[in-house]
């Protein structure tokens, strides 16, 4: 029955998150690790983070500029650019951007440390394996995601202003006004980060899930490399639409 | 209960050791004595690895009795735990952790159960490398090793917390015949100069009988053999033969019996 | 990468995504961090506050003074109590103060706008605003300048059809056309 199977699967899940959460203890040894792990998967997302927010910077630029010339509105693109960003884009695609990076390598890195003993050998000498390899990559995830997030916005909107003010030629003032006017503190900004960090959370440990549990074969490991990266951008979408009709308030 | 030095250092009673719904071994009684180099073997997928981990206290016996020392595996965590430091286990992936080096591999299971100031567990680090001859490989990381090495390494963080019992998990798989004898020889003269008990898993008879005192062979999910390797040698049990020789034909199966469909 | 060089990176790391949340913060953003601090309320009835939303912006001669806090509607009169949290900055506003419900732009968000009178006595937090003018319903608008003077056959025919259409409630508006 597969309902059961997947009904199963999720309970797993969710006690592995609880045991996650459960084993983070601030020892000095959690935060080396989480240091290493902040420079794996943060520092080393960069710069796919930063290239994708430039170019999708300059194409949600030129896409709100085609569409708003059509009822003479093109002031509001930096509008249609920072609500857009703040709103949906930024923290959804940095998302899926730091699975394909980040989410695959922690996957793959736990699933090597199951097939060559690491985990086993861990346990063996008294010291929790989830403690010592989930822990530390979940939180570097919460932490990196939103400043990822930050990047790719920032490069967005750079790259929009280049695209909008030096290129098609809107003036440079009304940009930056119609965007400050329109983009919220609270609800979009701090929102966007809030959703940001949510989303590092998930697609953490769904990777770590997925790659602590592989089989200890090599091709355990390859396929739970493939399975995170799907399962994890899947939960991310969801969960995004879920996010985004609770803390939207009209 | 209080071990005399006549307890063995494992002592198993009718155990049977059943996983996924399978028994993998039943019928199972030995004794390790101490200070001694036994050897476990037997063809692939026979079980030894489950005695193994019965012995660690991973896998709860089905039936019958495992004994560490005079004392019963115990199954709370604060008891298991405790025990297991006094067991040191060298597994067959090595299980050392990628992102620190050898010395920090070799340090791991002194700094998280000892309050020693870090002088004193660099000190100990080079000791243990030392004893296996790898003092100079303090700062590489597991990577830039070489198999033997990287063996040699997870048999100097087995020892780091000086445990009386060794148990080594198919210690010769992949390496060299000189890295073998490097590590089998290893193996023996540990064993004596620190006064442990070893108990050797593999299927590498050849390697490892010149080393050994005891020899159990496991085949067929129970013990076929327990005796001194020059009994072995001169067995005349069909299933010991076959697996000594390296016949494919015999009462051992080579090939798998087909598996009933598994319950949805 | 080890020890002091990683120590390093992973600094530099944290300090620029700080340093960008902040630029971004300050540039991109309207800036309202405050957390509901410093606001007095004042009141305004309006007999149809057409796209007005609760947190839709208070303007001063295009200025944002506040916002809109709360709506409800009057169960005894039917008409909407808007109520409008005013930084206390603008404190003394004449009694003589009139709001009014405008669009910004043709197709733009809904806001409140106030233009102070007057008069020597100010309101007080809680205060009602006595001079209101409802919001415009665009499309009642259109309507009656498409179909209003002439007796034309086509104007006449066309009312039914206008009456039919019209979404605008039926009992007589009562705003004022600005």
């Amino acid at each position: 029955m597969p309902f059961v199977a997947a009904t199963r699967a999720l309970g797993a899940a969710g006690l592995f998150a609880v045991s996650v959460l459960r084993a983070s203890k601030p020892t000095r040894d959690f935060f080396a690790e989480l240091t290493r792990e902040i420079y794996k998967i943060g520092a080393r997302s960069l710069p796919i983070v930063a290239a994708g927010g430039a170019f999708v910077g300059l194409s949600v630029t030129l896409l709100g500029y085609r569409a708003l010339e059509t009822y003479g509105a093109t002031g509001q693109v930096s509008v249609l650019l920072g609500l857009g960003l703040y709103r949906e884009l930024g923290p959804v695609l940095t998302a899926l951007l730091f699975i394909g990076r980040a989410g695959s390598s922690i996957a793959a890195e736990l699933g090597l440390m199951r097939a060559t003993d690491q985990i086993t050998a861990l346990g063996l000498m008294g010291i929790d394996p989830v403690a010592k390899t989930v822990a530390p990559r979940f939180w570097a995830a919460v932490l990196c995601v939103p400043m990822l997030t930050a990047f790719f916005v920032s490069l967005a909107i750079t790259a929009g202003y280049f695209e909008a003010v030096q290129v098609i030629g809107i003036d440079g003032g009304t940009f930056w006004q119609s965007m400050k006017d329109s983009v919220d503190f609270h609800d979009d900004f701090l929102v966007a980060f809030i959703k940001a960090a949510i989303f590092g959370a998930i697609s953490a440990l769904v990777a770590a899930y997925v790659g602590y549990h592989a089989e200890p074969t090599i091709e355990g490991t390859s396929v739970a490399t493939t399975r995170a990266v799907v399962n994890a951008s899947l939960l991310v979408l969801m969960f995004n639409f879920v996010l985004s009709a609770l803390l939207f308030r009209s | 209960m209080t071990a005399t030095p006549d307890t063995p250092a494992v002592r198993m009673t009718d155990l049977r050791l059943d996983r996924g719904g399978r028994t993998i071994l039943h019928d199972v009684s030995l004794d390790v004595p101490r200070g001694s180099v036994t050897a476990v073997l037997g063809p692939s997928g026979s079980g030894k690895s489950t005695l193994l981990a019965a012995l660690t206290g991973e896998l709860e016996p089905a039936a019958g009795r495992v004994e560490v020392f005079g004392e019963g595996v115990p199954r709370a965590q604060k008891a298991l735990l405790s025990m297991r430091k006094r067991i040191g286990v060298m597994l067959q992936g090595n299980g050392l952790l990628t992102d620190l080096t050898v010395a920090e591999n070799v340090a791991l299971p002194i700094r998280t159960h000892t309050n020693l100031p870090d002088p004193v567990v660099r000190r100990l680090v080079e000791m243990k490398l030392h004893a296996v001859g790898l003092r100079a490989a303090a700062d590489l990381f597991p990577r830039e090793l070489s198999g033997g090495m990287a063996r040699r390494v997870a048999l100097a963080r087995a020892l780091a917390l000086d445990p009386p019992l060794m148990v080594y998990d198919e210690p010769l798989t992949g390496l060299d015949p000189i890295a073998s004898g490097v590590v089998m020889s290893l193996v023996r003269r540990l064993n004596d100069t620190l006064g442990l008990t070893s108990i050797v898993v593999t299927h590498h008879v050849h390697e490892t009988m010149p080393v050994a005192d005891h020899a159990i062979v496991i085949a067929n999910g129970h013990i076929v053999f327990s005796g001194t390797p020059a009994a072995l040698a001169e067995s005349q049990d069909p299933l010991v033969r076959q697996f000594l020789d390296g016949r494919p034909d015999g009462p051992i199966a080579f090939d798998t019996t087909a598996r009933a469909p598994e319950a949805a | 990468m080890r020890g002091p060089r990683l120590e390093f990176a992973v600094g530099a790391f944290l300090l620029l995504a700080l340093a960008s949340l902040l630029v971004l913060a300050l540039a991109s953003t309207n800036n309202k961090w405050g957390f509901g601090g410093h606001s007095y309320p004042l009141k305004a009835r309006f007999s149809t506050i057409g796209q007005l939303r609760v947190s839709a912006p208070v303007k001063i001669g295009g200025v944002v003074v506040g916002q809109v806090s709360d709506v409800s509607l009057d169960p005894q009169k039917f008409d909407s109590i808007v109520t409008l949290s005013i930084d206390e900055r603008y404190k003394d506003l004449p009694s003589d103060t009139s709001a009014g419900i405008f669009t910004a732009g043709l197709l733009g968000e809904s806001y409140v706008g106030l233009s102070p009178g007057g008069d020597i006595e100010t309101l007080k937090p809680g205060d009602e605003i006595t001079l209101t003018q409802s919001a415009v319903d665009l499309m009642q608008l259109v309507g009656k300048y498409m179909f209003a003077g002439g007796g034309t056959p086509a104007a006449a025919n066309a009312k039914p059809a206008a009456a039919s259409t019209s979404s605008t409630p039926s009992d007589a508006p009562t705003e004022q056309t600005p």
